[in-house]
């Protein structure tokens, strides 16, 4: 059986079931060669064990994986053309950095010679040149990472599976490895797969960004769909910091649509969405994309608003959260760079408006 | 507890008992051994030493073919009930039903000695008896020893009693093992055996030595289920008990029982001061790792 053999990865209705636990159904995915692709979800939602089927260290309950247009489905993690990179304890204890990277090499019996070369080699590319007889115990966690990569990397597969491979480090180490991993992705050229929970390690590296939850996937998209214009319901929730409204469909053309949402009626965009009278539906919009404005303050006809008693600010350094209480009771945040003027300056209890531009609003029927 | 240490009589007390312990259990043994040495032997109101007892022993032909069938009876048992002990431990690492397996493994321990031997002694005997009229109806001679009493009997009986042990200690080793080696080693291309040959067990083979010790231990000390199930042959054990039942113990006696008593603490000893040695050395390295010599 092949496939499209410009798709790393193709994924068929993919499930696994653990006893009556579903951790994964009905998963069709597809990645393109030599991109980097992020798995993004929430812990517990089925990222890893998709990452896993993959990888053929755990057998689907159903459907098919495809690796370059061809079946993998019942070949064993050894015999498929990826590896995979993991959290933490995955380097062997009892062997040095040298010989933990050329661990696959000398299973394949590469002559001595070469497997020094090219072990060496990538050492080089992933900063640990000279560390080849430090055994992993003196090594950071960082540095254990970095091994572990040099390791996948010198087997030369076509798809290299990332298993929150950050996710032990600090925050600055993070930040850092995830640009290291973009540079070294772009400079080996094949394709990457990184399951994370963290959106903005996801943000930093990915090309394209699969949302994954509850067992199934989401939303696909790139950076940017996924952040601005997410489709579903929970990829605007997961995302960023994000105000959801409630509401029902009063009037709608193809155009827009205006949706009771308890504390008045706004106007937003359907285009994408398509919404009917009566529909129930969502509405997202991203907390700084929100403003607040003075009860007498006009305006603009392209802004949507609700009433709204201001709070509290709470600084978070780079941005502020501004807190305002809607009239259902709702605590909504509007996030502000913290050099900003103008709302800091509200007093705690003063009445204000929540406003947002309309094409800012996204409309979410699931 | 750090707080008592600080009174150094309460430490050096301490000391004193557990020593007072130790030699208080070993007491009899290091007894028993230094009267083998005796040339006047128990009792004797002097004392010269002499290797004379134990040439006797060694020059006795029964005692010098129970020790053989004691070294292969015991590498048998270590050869069979290892294996089976880190398979078991193997499958509880996977397994979801652990306290099942558990008390299934451990369950021969709680049998005593003598009903467990009894009762496989009533089950070879039947299973005998079935094999002599499939033998005597059917015309098949090849199965009529299959279970009469020997050295595969009483190997069965050992095996049966020694994999718990075989089991608790490898287990143990086994626990500091993280099973995403092996899937990381599976992933480099390592085969399921290379994964386990090449990367898990350099990591428990301390586990797996210890547990060949205490096996062998066991089983080089095992009377009970021996001699019920051994047939027609001797051990060490057997013989030196059989000894002192029937003549009491005589000064070749002691000399058996000395070299039991040495070879014993030998061997545990020695896996002993390897295994101290190991864990002083992972102490060092996991010291080490706390302080990392150089930042990412």
């Amino acid at each position: 059986m092949s496939g499209n053999s410009e798709l790393a990865v193709e994924t068929l209705e993919l499930g696994r079931r653990y006893g009556r636990v579903t951790a994964l159904e009905g998963v069709n995915l597809r990645v393109t060669k030599g991109s980097y692709f992020v798995l993004l979800g929430p812990s517990g939602g089925g990222k890893t064990t998709l990452l896993r089927l993959i990888g053929g260290l755990v057998r689907p309950s159903a459907g098919r994986v495809r690796l370059h247009g061809r079946d993998v489905t019942d070949l064993p993690a050894n015999e498929r053309p990826t590896t995979m990179v993991f959290q933490s304890y995955a380097l062997f204890p009892h062997m040095s950095v040298a010989r933990n990277v050329g661990f696959g090499l000398a299973l394949r019996r590469v002559a001595k010679r070469e497997v020094r070369e090219r072990v060496d080699r990538m050492l080089d590319l992933v900063g640990l040149t000279g560390y080849q007889e430090r055994m992993p115990h003196e090594l950071s966690g960082g540095q254990q990472q970095r091994v572990q990569l040099a390791r996948s990397l010198v087997l030369d597969r076509d798809v290299l599976l990332l298993d929150e491979p950050l996710a032990a480090l600090d925050e600055k180490l993070r930040k850092e490895m995830c640009f290291e991993l973009k540079r070294i992705q772009e400079q080996v050229g094949i394709t990457f797969i990184h399951v994370t929970h963290n959106q903005e390690e996801a943000m930093t590296v990915a090309d394209r960004i699969a949302i994954i939850a509850s067992g199934r996937l989401i939303e696909e998209g790139s950076s940017r769909e996924i952040y601005e214009h997410p489709a579903r319901r929970f990829t605007a929730e997961f995302i960023g910091e994000t105000k959801i409204f409630e509401g029902t469909v009063e009037a709608a053309d193809g155009a827009r649509a205006r949706v009771d949402i308890g504390i008045g009626v706004i106007e937003v965009g359907n285009r994408d969405a398509n919404v009917r009278v009566r529909d129930a539906v969502s509405i997202s919009i991203r907390s700084e994309l929100l403003e607040l404005l003075a009860p007498d303050e006009t305006a603009s006809a392209a802004m949507q608003s609700v009433p709204a008693t201001y709070e509290k600010t709470i600084y978070l350094g780079l941005t502020s959260s501004h807190r305002v209480r809607l009239p259902d009771g709702a605590e909504v945040g509007v996030r502000r760079f913290s050099g900003a003027r103008g709302t800091a300056r509200i007093e705690p209890g003063a009445q204000v408006r929540l406003a947002w531009h309309m094409e800012d609003a996204r409309l979410h029927t699931s | 507890m750090l707080q008592d240490y600080r009174n150094p009589w309460l430490y050096r007390g301490m000391w004193v008992y557990l020593l007072l312990l130790v030699g208080a259990l070993l007491l009899p043994v290091f007894y028993t051994i230094y009267i083998s040495f005796n040339e006047h032997g128990f009792g004797a109101q002097i004392y010269d030493f002499t290797w004379d007892w134990y040439r006797v022993m060694l020059g006795n032909t029964q005692i010098i073919d129970s020790l053989r069938w004691t070294l292969g009876l015991g590498a048998a048992t270590v050869a069979i009930a290892v294996p089976m002990g880190l398979i078991a431990a193997k499958h509880y690492k996977r397994t979801r039903h652990k306290l099942v397996l558990v008390t299934l493994m451990l369950a021969p321990l709680f049998v005593p000695a003598d009903i467990l031997g009894s009762a496989l002694l009533v089950y070879f005997k039947n299973l005998n008896r079935a094999c002599n009229w499939l033998a005597d109806t059917l015309g098949l001679e090849w199965i009529r020893t299959w279970f009469e009493l020997g050295f595969g009997t009483a190997l069965v009986g050992q095996v049966l009693w020694t994999v718990p042990y075989a089991f608790i200690v490898i287990l143990i080793t086994m626990s500091r093992y993280h099973a995403q080696q092996t899937e990381a080693a599976r992933s480099c291309g390592a085969t399921g055996w290379q994964a386990f040959w090449r990367v898990e067990f350099p990591q428990i083979r301390v586990g797996v030595a210890s547990a060949s010790a205490f096996v062998f231990i066991l089983s080089f000390n095992e009377y009970t289920r021996t001699n019920l199930l051994k047939g027609g042959f001797d051990t060490f054990t057997t013989v030196l008990i059989s000894h002192m039942f029937n003549t009491g113990m005589s000064e070749d006696s002691y000399a058996m029982a000395g070299t039991v008593s040495v070879i014993s603490m030998l061997v545990v000893g020695g896996v002993l001061v390897w295994s101290l040695a190991r864990v002083e050395r992972l102490e060092r390295e996991a010291r080490a790792a706390a302080t990392p010599l150089g930042s990412a």
